[in-house]
């Protein structure tokens, strides 16, 4: 038998050995608690995402081409990582590529007035077919980074935490920071004079111009950060979640992303909980299809419960907050909107 | 979405100005001049052809300027278009060193085409170099025999050369050239047989195929000639390109004993690195492979083409623009075996090699037959697959299929991959028949219908669709599919040896087709070695979804699996998490232990060109179609790559083998 | 479609009149797609293609003969449905994305029609298939209408959800009850039904060509459109609901019951797009042996964008589809002739998108920063210009501080 095998922890094996039976099977503690944990790994990507792109809304530009941007950010990442052997400038090159991606998003929509919505199909088209052809030129196949496990890791300090479910919070360090973010956006929209005027431009950029807030300038900062974050979440789906890159292996999660962020009513708390609500439900249908409660046409059926409860969730809990009243319009300055 | 009603007029003014101008370009085509306003990217010349099938149109003679007539006072214009790297230490550098050795003895001008390996990419090389006005184009590569033979066609004041071959097309402007490299390897071989200890010599060849088959048989044959007692193991990568495998292979020879070895192709620097670090003695060829491990390269034989290209460049001043064939041997000076005089070789055995060199130039030594005769024409096949054809899966596997096949006969391939959209394929398939494709392969179940439908219109075109076993009655349709529960059943059975924990993960993308049959198949397998093992199926319900997979096999381990297997393309996520998590894997579809070389214990890996070259054989037949194949462990269609670099116990290797000893002999049924 | 014959003069009345006006507009879009296929060029050149020689297949493969063309409108058809519908939803300011789940619904319901009814006339099948279609996609329209008007809940969440509701309803249903089920039984387990009723097939309109009447039911659909947009009420109210809740309300106007229309409207012409994809396609069948996006090709979202190309104006869609239909159509003639790598072709054709989008902007940018342009002469057609402000569901609410969910 191979070293890699006796690695597992055998503790956590007997736990499900003795309770592999169906629904019981689940309602376990151990399989809650793994199931929770899949959830906070799957929702890091959709959550830097979907925080980025909640800035760039709340100044007023809606930015479709998030799946693109990712994209992109996961090729940059996935090939300095392969080439470097630092999964750190990975991230970084994840993050650069968003900041470009960023400024020519914003030159297009804020600088040349360009309708939102199909120029960023524009940028998505671009970033699906450009990051699958520099890895086609420049890896080919698709190589594995080395040394994938633990690129990022982090030490929880022992014996401050439950020590009892360690899946809960032995993560890497990336997943921290993605729900760092949460805060981090937070307080930076609500309580700095950048957040303010990103909320002002996002709301009434008449009178914020009034006010002599540049709302170019302002708009280009929030894209600019949203971009930067899409280019993130590319980079820890790569580095992170899968440790490989190939074509379109975002599979639609940007989009999936501008929608949580209606889901969270364009605050990071809310598109918190919006991704993971959206990664409970499907890391739970995954345990329930591991322990054999769902399969065949049951699976196929709750494969779209993601996805359903989402939009049911929101019917749910309705909320009030409205959309920045400018979303999707360019300012002109003494134009009549 | 806030758009002012001027820029939509002008947004819809535009597509309608431009719709209706591209319309009236396609209308100008053949009678009138082109287009007025000429406002497409690519201006057509005014005379082009009227048949809108033929894209490749060959250039009326107007346009470019008539090349330069030969003077051998000035400068000889000599263009190569080699398929790999010039500096790969192997084919394409022995021509572009060639070329510059030649280039001390008279003036040259060089441009050089490297890397090519895709043949149409190639013939556009060539024809615009004949267009540039180049004296000589040199297309090194044997792939690029059936373009040339068009374009040679269209140039007829300009010399082609092209290697490596003996076939000049009885064209009076195309040289053919070729190595006898046999001569060198059984030089290499007699040698390498007197210097090995152990008795055992490894081999570490590309494809079988042309100048590798030719240098590998006559290293086999002096080896032999030399000490009839030596072990030559000959392994074929089936791959020009697979540095990774070309290195595994070296350690599997050396694990079996070899201390000295030989290789050719580029992908053999890999190989050389092993050999280096082994420290077992390696032969090189093609080129001169000192630099690359100095410790350890006993000789190199080396191709000297400027032997034969300066007797090309001689023809050329005397006004013979080709119909010539050139053969490098060791008695033109052609070929020459280099000693590395750093390697401290006994006199004795150096003193055998030059013996041996002497003896097959005075013909004394017979090293071989001849190359094989070159076949009728070249066949031409298409493409037509889902996913990317690098997917390390389903796509991968027919390309590279196709790859093989080309190995042992002339092929024109083109592919047209990522085409998920069915409707797509349709237009592609319908076009490479219309393009007088000789073999369209609709590779994708979800092809069929459509398949079903073009086939009608097209009686003289063969077409393979896969997998399935419906030929749909129709005449020229052939079906090919895979009897991948076999080999599901072979490495279920070895996972629930495997298994500690008890607990195997299987991650399957939607439950249908060639993915259902494999995972039927490993669970019926692994049921049958071990009933008390918990077989976990998910379905993730896509091809696609990377990040899903991932999860799904997080999932498995958070349910205690050691051991798990997948398919289809999206597979690729789950494997990284296996390996992070110290998982076994079982590939299938593709051989994947490039991808984790740690985890991946065993793949199934389907060998289309099992049945492809029966298709192809067929072809020739004059059958176009009405068969079914399917590949399978019996006809070797079907094979379990073993990850040597795994330590699987034997034990569990030995379930495995008696596995598929018992698939083929009938006494184990696969079905659930 | 209304009183078709009486307006045919005042349709080309309409087209002379701008084509003469903006005979100097189109000219900067142009030189944007011009300068879109140079950097491509400057692409493939870098990766070792011939642009010359790609460009000319690209070309030729989408306009370059008759049966071409064909190929052309056959790719145009489903964009300019949902295209069409596009107009209709982004008019009434409502953001539909979900394209892609209403052509599947439309495709499913006209399926089961075509399955339970396979020996119907062909006079009887085809338009009754065609309404399941409509029916179909108007089903999965309303669903986001009456959630953004009665629940808040966002049209662009909901439709990219529903996009993915649908694409795995699609799967469980051809993996079962619409499964192909002679063939699972002769070994072939393929997602995809049998082939259909050829009382169901579309028509081909031209000879050797894949040419069929699907191009025709688009036009006829755009037109109808038009009239429905700019000549009934409803069209107003649409219209009118678009430009601004607010007053619409004061006027008296059903705010909600207009968004729910406009969305199921826009919902009815993607599940039309869908029918008519499954009848014209080459199969004559539905699979999803690819994934969803095998069976849409994605016009959901290409829709999108020839609905924007044609300025959100049905007539317009037309041309704009059949030019980015050949873009599609080309780029795949290109990746045969040249053997260049597919995904060029896609970011190429993203380059287009985005610098054509911007074009017209960077002109006037360069030249006079901050002035401002005439706006066009017909102030009816030109109040409806501001177009869908996505999301803007609530009265401008402005926005709280610390305001969580």
């Amino acid at each position: 038998m191979t070293p890699s095998l006796a690695a597992l922890d055998i503790a956590t094996v007997e736990v499900f050995a003795q309770a592999r039976s169906g629904w019981s099977g689940f309602f376990t503690l151990a399989t809650l608690v793994v199931t929770v944990a899949s959830a906070i790994r799957l929702a890091a990507a959709y959550l830097i995402a979907a925080v980025g792109e909640s800035v760039g809304q709340r100044s007023g530009v809606l930015n479709l081409g998030v799946d693109g941007v990712m994209l992109l950010g996961a090729f940059g990442a996935y090939y300095t990582m392969l080439q470097t052997g630092q999964p750190w400038y990975g991230l970084l090159v994840g993050l650069g590529v968003g900041s470009v991606m960023g400024l020519v998003y914003a030159f297009i929509t804020v600088t040349l007035h360009a309708e939102q919505g199909i120029s960023g199909i524009g940028i998505y088209l671009f970033g699906l077919g450009f990051s699958d052809l520099l890895f086609r030129q420049l890896v080919g196949t698709p190589l594995p980074i080395r040394g994938f496990d633990g690129l990022f890791d982090s030490t929880v300090p022992e014996g401050r935490l439950d020590i009892e479910y360690p899946d809960l919070y032995n993560h890497s360090l990336v997943i921290y920071l993605a729900f760092l973010l949460v805060p981090a956006v937070t307080l930076l929209v609500n309580r700095t004079t950048f957040g303010l005027n990103i909320r002002a431009v996002g709301d009434t950029p008449q009178a914020a111009d009034s006010l002599g807030v540049s709302v170019a300038r302002t708009r280009y900062g929030a894209i600019l950060i949203g971009n930067t974050l899409a280019g993130a979440a590319g980079a820890v789906l790569a580095l992170e979640t899968t440790g490989i890159f190939i074509q379109n292996m975002t599979n639609g999660m940007g989009f999936i992303a501008v929608a949580l962020v209606y889901f969270g009513a364009w605050r990071p708390l809310g598109v918190l909980a919006g991704s993971l609500l959206f990664s409970l439900v499907t890391s739970a249908v995954l345990q329930w299809q591991t322990l054999g409660i769902l399969s065949g046409a049951a699976a196929q059926l709750t494969a779209m419960a993601p996805a359903a409860v989402t939009i049911i969730a929101l019917v749910v809990v309705t909320h009030r907050i409205g959309a920045p009243s400018a979303l999707t319009r360019p300012f002109r300055r003494g134009a009549e909107h | 979405m806030r758009m002012s009603t001027r820029r939509a007029k002008s947004f819809g003014l535009l597509a309608a100005l431009l719709a209706i101008v591209l319309l009236a370009a396609a209308c100008a085509g053949d009678d009138e001049e082109a287009v007025t306003e000429a406002p497409a990217p690519a201006p057509t010349p005014p005379a082009e052809t009227e048949a809108p099938a033929t894209d490749e149109a060959p250039e009326t003679d107007d346009a470019p300027p008539p090349p330069p007539p030969a003077e051998p006072s000035g400068p000889l214009r000599v263009a190569i278009v080699a398929p790999s790297a010039s500096n790969d230490l192997a084919f394409t550098q022995s021509i572009v060193d060639g070329v510059a050795a030649l280039g001390e003895t008279r003036e040259l001008e060089v441009e050089v085409t490297d890397g090519t390996f895709i043949v149409e990419d190639a013939a556009v090389a060539i024809r615009e170099y004949a267009e540039s006005g180049f004296d000589l184009v040199i297309a090194h590569g044997s792939q690029y025999g059936g373009s040339l033979q068009e374009i040679a066609q269209d140039f007829p004041d300009t010399s082609f050369a092209w290697g490596t071959s003996n076939d000049t097309f009885g064209l009076a402007n195309v040289f053919a050239y070729t190595a006898a490299s046999d001569q060198g390897g059984y030089v290499l071989g007699s040698m390498a047989a007197a210097l090995t200890e152990t008795g055992v010599i490894g081999v570490v060849g590309p494809i079988e195929v042309g100048d590798a088959k030719l240098f590998v048989d006559g290293f086999v044959s002096g080896a032999g000639a030399q000490d009839a007692s030596v072990d030559v193991n000959v392994v074929y990568t089936e791959s020009f390109s697979d540095v990774a495998k070309a290195a595994e292979t070296a350690e599997a020879h050396v694990s079996q004993g070899a201390d000295v070895m030989t290789g050719t192709a580029q992908m053999v620097v890999g190989a050389v690195g092993v050999a280096q670090r082994e420290g077992a003695a390696w032969f090189a060829t093609q080129a001169d492979q000192t630099e690359l491990a100095p410790e350890i390269v006993v000789a190199s034989q080396v191709y000297e083409w400027e032997v034969i290209l300066s007797e090309i460049a001689a023809a050329i001043d005397r006004g013979v623009k080709g119909g010539e064939s050139f053969t490098l041997t060791l008695a033109n000076g052609g070929l020459n075996i280099a000693f590395n005089d750093a390697y401290g070789l006994s006199a004795d055995i150096r003193a055998i090699g030059e013996d041996t060199v002497a003896g097959i130039i005075d013909g004394s030594i017979n090293t071989m037959g001849e190359a094989a005769p070159a076949p009728s024409g070249p066949l031409r096949v298409a493409i037509v697959a889902p996913s990317a054809s690098n997917d390390l899966a389903f796509t991968q596997s027919i390309v590279d299929g196709v790859a093989a096949l080309g190995e042992t006969r002339e092929l024109e391939v083109e592919v047209t991959d990522g085409t998920f959209i069915v409707e797509d394929a349709a237009v592609a398939i319908r076009e490479y028949a219309e393009s007088g494709f000789d073999l369209v392969i609709a590779h994708g179940s979800q092809y069929g219908g459509s398949l079903q439908e073009i086939a009608q219109d097209f009686p003289d075109t063969s077409f393979a669709w896969g997998t399935s076993n419906d030929t749909f009655g129709l005449a020229n349709v052939f079906a090919y599919t895979a009897a991948s529960d076999q080999g599901g059943y072979v490495l279920g059975s070895m996972a629930a040896a495997l298994t500690e924990t008890g607990v195997i993960g299987v991650v399957g993308p939607i439950e249908v087709g060639d993915a259902k049959l494999f995972v039927d198949g490993f669970v019926s397998g692994a049921g049958a070695q071990d009933a008390s093992v918990d077989v976990n199926v998910v379905y993730t319900e896509s091809f696609s979804d990377v990040a899903k997979a991932a999860e799904t096999a997080e999932a498995h381990v958070s349910q205690g699996a050691d051991v798990m297997t997948g398919t289809a393309q999206m597979v690729v996520g789950a494997v990284g998490v296996a390996q992070r998590e110290g998982a076994a894997w079982f590939a299938t579809q593709a051989d994947q232990t490039e991808l984790a070389p740690e985890i991946v214990v065993a793949s199934q890996v389907y060998e289309w060109e099992v049945i492809l070259s029966e298709i192809a054989a067929a072809i020739d037949r004059g059958v176009k179609g009405g068969e079914s194949f399917t590949l399978t462990l019996a006809n070797g269609g079907l094979n379990i790559a073993f990850n040597d670099a795994y330590g699987l116990s034997a034990d569990i290797r030995a379930i495995g083998e008696d596995t598929v000893a018992g698939i083929i002999d009938g006494s184990i049924n696969t079905g659930s | 479609m209304i009183g078709t014959v009486t307006v045919d003069a005042r349709i080309s009345d309409w087209v002379v009149q701008r084509v003469v006006r903006r005979v100097m507009g189109p000219l900067v879009p142009l030189t944007a797609t011009v300068a879109a296929l140079l950097v491509g060029a400057a692409m493939v050149w870098g990766f070792g293609g011939d642009p010359v020689e790609g460009y000319r297949a690209m070309f030729t493969g989408a306009f370059g003969g008759i049966s071409e063309f064909a190929d052309t409108t056959v790719k145009a058809t489903p964009l300019l449905l949902v295209g069409v519908g596009i107009c209709i939803a982004f008019r009434a300011s409502v953001i539909n994305i979900g394209g892609e789940g209403q052509i599947i619904a439309g495709a499913l319901l006209s399926t089961v029609v075509v399955l339970a009814l396979p020996d119907l006339h062909r006079g009887a099948l085809l338009p009754l298939a065609l309404i399941a279609g409509a029916v179909g996609g108007a089903c999965m329209g309303f669903i986001p209408g009456v959630l953004k008007a009665y629940a808040n809940v966002n049209e662009i969440l909901s439709t990219i959800m529903l996009n993915i509701v649908a694409g795995y309803m699609m799967q469980y249903l051809l993996l079962g009850p619409m499964i192909d089920k002679e063939a699972v039984e002769a070994g072939n387990h393929i997602a995809q039904t049998k082939r259909l009723s050829p009382n169901s097939d579309l028509p081909i309109l031209l000879g050797d060509t894949q040419m069929n009447l699907g191009i025709v039911i688009g036009a006829v659909v755009a037109i109808g459109a038009f009239f429905l947009l700019w000549r009934t009420s409803l069209g107003y109210e649409i219209r009118a609901v678009g430009g601004s809740k607010d007053a619409s309300r004061y006027a008296g106007m059903k705010v909600e019951r207009r968004i729910v229309q406009a969305l199921t409207l826009s919902g009815m012409m993607s599940g039309l797009g869908g029918a008519v994809l499954v009848f014209s396609s080459v199969a004559h069948r539905l699979s999803v042996e690819s994934g969803p996006a095998g069976f849409t090709q994605l016009a959901g979202f290409n829709g999108i964008v020839a609905a924007l190309f044609g300025g959100l104006h049905p007539l317009w869609t037309i041309p704009a589809a059949i030019l980015f239909g050949g873009l599609l159509v080309g780029a795949n003639a290109l990746q045969r002739a040249v053997q260049v790598a597919t995904p060029l072709v896609v970011a190429l054709s993203g380059l287009v998108v985005v610098f054509v989008v911007s074009s017209d902007r960077a002109v006037r940018w360069a030249r006079h920063l901050g002035e401002r342009f005439d706006i066009g002469a017909s102030p009816e057609h030109d109040r409806t210009g501001s177009a869908a402000s996505g999301g803007a569901d609530a009265p401008t609410t402005p926005s709280g501080e610390g305001a969580e969910p």
